[in-house]
């Protein structure tokens, strides 16, 4: 009987390194909850609710590239819920549902993603506070201006709408395709593209790797790591954008799901934790597959908490399948 | 070049203490003067000092904040974060809300049985991480997930009861004795910090290979570390339904965030091996003291979160520039 040790050997000299099979396994996931999906729920791998399980994929999508920067520098984003809600919210309070002020109200929204992020980033990278301690701050700062300023979504301009134009580009599609899908789809291939083959990319898993180590050969590793941070609030804000444009209006909570769905999209898609391993092609398919699962328990008319155990445990059995850390002998 | 010259001169035993010791001495501080801002803003407010009520209801709010500071603290002291102690808290919450009626002898059972459901939620952490070589985050990410869904199939409606007796017996609302609680949550810790269990969970936080090399069970360590997390978040939600005489689902969630303040407050290092419980006691007090100093200053509550958040940074930043000054005399 051939040992487990041999196979992945065998698999290595076929180019399937274990980070590319991590790769192929997360998109198997998918699949496999299209499939079952589909025997559960005829019809749910047709291809107008394939679409459409995407298109949700693409906001989890969106938020994750940011969460994977930050995680492949062995870092964590916990400000992701509150930067989402609080760029949704001001988008619709800048804007005032007006096209014309639509430009301005994209760069203020956009700014504050980033700025966010670059506080989170001048924070961990250049006084040393701990990620999960930063962003966790960065979110209730966050939470408290958003809350404080809106007068708890009482002010007048918080029932604006997203403006038409920012509406009509989310909801619009090109040769049938969405267009929320097409943007994830050229953010896909940007950001794989920036880290296979940027300086920029190959310095941030060198830093993941090992810090010190990058930092004698040259890498500024603060700097990088801090530009990695103002890229994840950056990408949490153009989510908070797509998310109000496609559902038209801001709520208090709508970006809580986030956190939870980004990390596990991360992990799912095969990015070692502790940093320095992981592609975002994998992330991809980790974001589709937790959408498609969530699709499929709603679809079996699944009661809420029903759906909160059976999503744990199938995160916790995805884990166990192949997120597990090498023995250390 | 004398030899006494090449050697440091010992330090005095004070500067010794402060510099081992700095996480603690800073929290204890930081709890003195958090009181005595707020016995300031309260004299300003109600033109007197806080009396037995304000006494007896602070120290009954902060109980839980207490228990499942303490769990997370295990957590952190073996290197690991628990990200699941708002689940267990929501599940003890609807348990204690369903099945705490009848006589004494009933009450005190179900109070053990949900002690010990707590610590195997925990030991199920524990198992994950342990044995199943996964990353501490991610494990306690996903049984969050489960076990608030278990919360809510328990207690699907905010509801449910507690018998007055036991709340007076846990949470008396006329006099603070449950400072006694306090001091047991004291002794518990300072028991944990000689026991061969405590030891070995804090050498496995300080360095892994280094514990395994002079013979430390880090399996078993680790286990522990979250069963006792779940045990101590299991209390709090006792805790926490006594004070509300009723229970509700969700309102653990926020303490998986608050209990990791309550740590971070508390000087705990959140990179595990160093830290004290005794201040992540006062670390939970701190956090309780700055929500009552925020209403007595007249601070619009919406803001809460803000405040929180900047001050949070602030103590981060300024501990380690004062723990980096205390230990470089």
């Amino acid at each position: 009987m051939p040992r487990a040790s041999d196979i992945s050997r065998s698999l290595d000299r076929l180019g399937l390194t274990r980070d590319r099979r991590r790769i192929v396994y997360a998109y198997l996931a998918a699949i496999t909850l299209f499939v079952v999906g589909d025997i559960v729920h005829p019809g749910f791998a047709r291809l107008d609710s394939v679409t459409a399980v995407l298109t949700v994929a693409s906001f989890v999508g969106l938020v994750a590239v940011g969460q994977t920067f930050v995680v492949l520098v062995g870092g964590i984003d916990l400000s992701v819920p509150w930067v989402l809600n609080g760029a949704a919210i001001l988008l619709v309070t800048t804007s005032l549902g007006r096209d014309s002020l639509s430009p301005y109200a994209l760069l203020v929204t956009l700014g504050m993603g980033a700025a966010a992020g670059a506080v989170n980033g001048f924070a961990i990278a250049f006084l040393d506070v701990p990620a999960v301690v930063m962003t966790l701050a960065m979110d209730g700062i966050v939470e408290g201006l958003t809350l404080g300023l809106s007068g708890g979504m009482t002010c007048r301009a918080c029932a604006s709408y997203a403006p038409p134009v920012v509406q009509d580009a989310v909801h619009g599609s090109v040769f049938g395709v969405p267009a929320a899908l097409i943007l994830w789809f050229v953010v896909i291939v940007v950001v794989s593209f920036i880290l296979s083959f940027t300086t920029f990319g190959r310095k941030a898993y060198a830093i993941g790797n090992n810090p010190l180590a990058s930092y004698l050969a040259g890498v500024n590793v603060r700097l990088v790591t801090a530009f990695l941070y103002v890229l994840s609030g950056l990408f949490a804000a153009l989510a908070g954008v797509l998310l109000v444009g496609f559902g038209g209006q801001a709520s208090l909570g709508m970006g809580s799901p986030y956190l939870f769905q980004s990390i596990a999209a991360v992990v799912i898609g095969g990015v070692y934790m502790l940093g320095g391993r992981g592609h975002y092609l994998g992330v991809a398919a980790g974001a589709v597959t937790l959408v498609a699962l969530v699709s499929v328990l709603l679809a079996m008319n699944m009661p809420d908490y029903g759906r909160n155990i059976i999503y744990g445990i199938v995160i916790l059995l995805l884990l166990l399948l192949y997120g597990r850390e090498e023995r250390e002998e | 070049m004398s030899i006494e010259a090449t050697v440091a001169r010992p330090p005095t035993r004070i500067a010794y203490f402060l510099g081992q010791n700095a996480g603690l001495v800073l929290a204890l501080s930081m709890l003195a003067i958090a009181i005595i801002v707020y016995c300031a803003v309260y004299w300003f407010a109600q033109a007197a000092l806080p009396g037995n009520f304000e006494i007896t209801s602070t120290v009954n709010n902060t109980m839980p904040l207490v228990l499942a500071g303490m769990g997370q603290a295990f957590v952190v002291m073996s290197r690991g974060l628990d990200l699941s102690v708002g689940g267990v808290i929501d599940l003890s919450n609807a348990l204690a809300a369903v099945e705490l009626h009848g006589d004494v002898a009933r009450m005190v059972g179900w109070s053990a049985l949900v002690l010990l459901i707590g610590a195997a939620l925990g030991l199920v952490n524990g198992l994950l991480v342990g044995i199943g070589r996964l990353q501490p985050i991610l494990v306690t990410l996903a049984t969050l997930s489960v076990y608030q869904g278990l919360a809510i199939r328990v207690l699907p409606q905010p509801g449910g009861s507690i018998p007055p007796a036991y709340t007076s017996a846990l949470v008396n609302p006329n006099q603070p004795y449950a400072l006694g609680f306090v001091l047991l949550v004291g002794l518990v810790w300072w028991a944990f910090r000689r026991s061969r269990t405590g030891v070995s969970i804090i050498a496995l936080g300080n360095d892994e290979m280094a514990a395994r090399a002079n013979g430390v069970d880090t399996v078993r360590a680790r286990v522990t570390a979250f069963a006792l997390s779940g045990f101590m978040s299991a209390a709090a939600g006792l805790f926490l339904a006594a004070t509300a005489t009723a229970g509700d689902a969700t309102t653990g969630n926020g303490y998986t965030l608050t209990s990791i303040v309550a740590v971070v407050l508390g000087g705990m290092n959140l990179f595990g091996g160093r830290g004290s419980g005794i201040g992540v006691i006062a670390g939970a007090f701190v956090t309780t003291m700055i929500v009552n100093i925020l209403f007595f200053s007249n601070i619009d509550p919406l803001y809460q979160s803000f405040y929180e958040g900047v001050f949070l940074v602030a103590v981060v930043v300024l501990s380690a520039l004062i723990g980096g000054l205390l230990r470089r005399r």
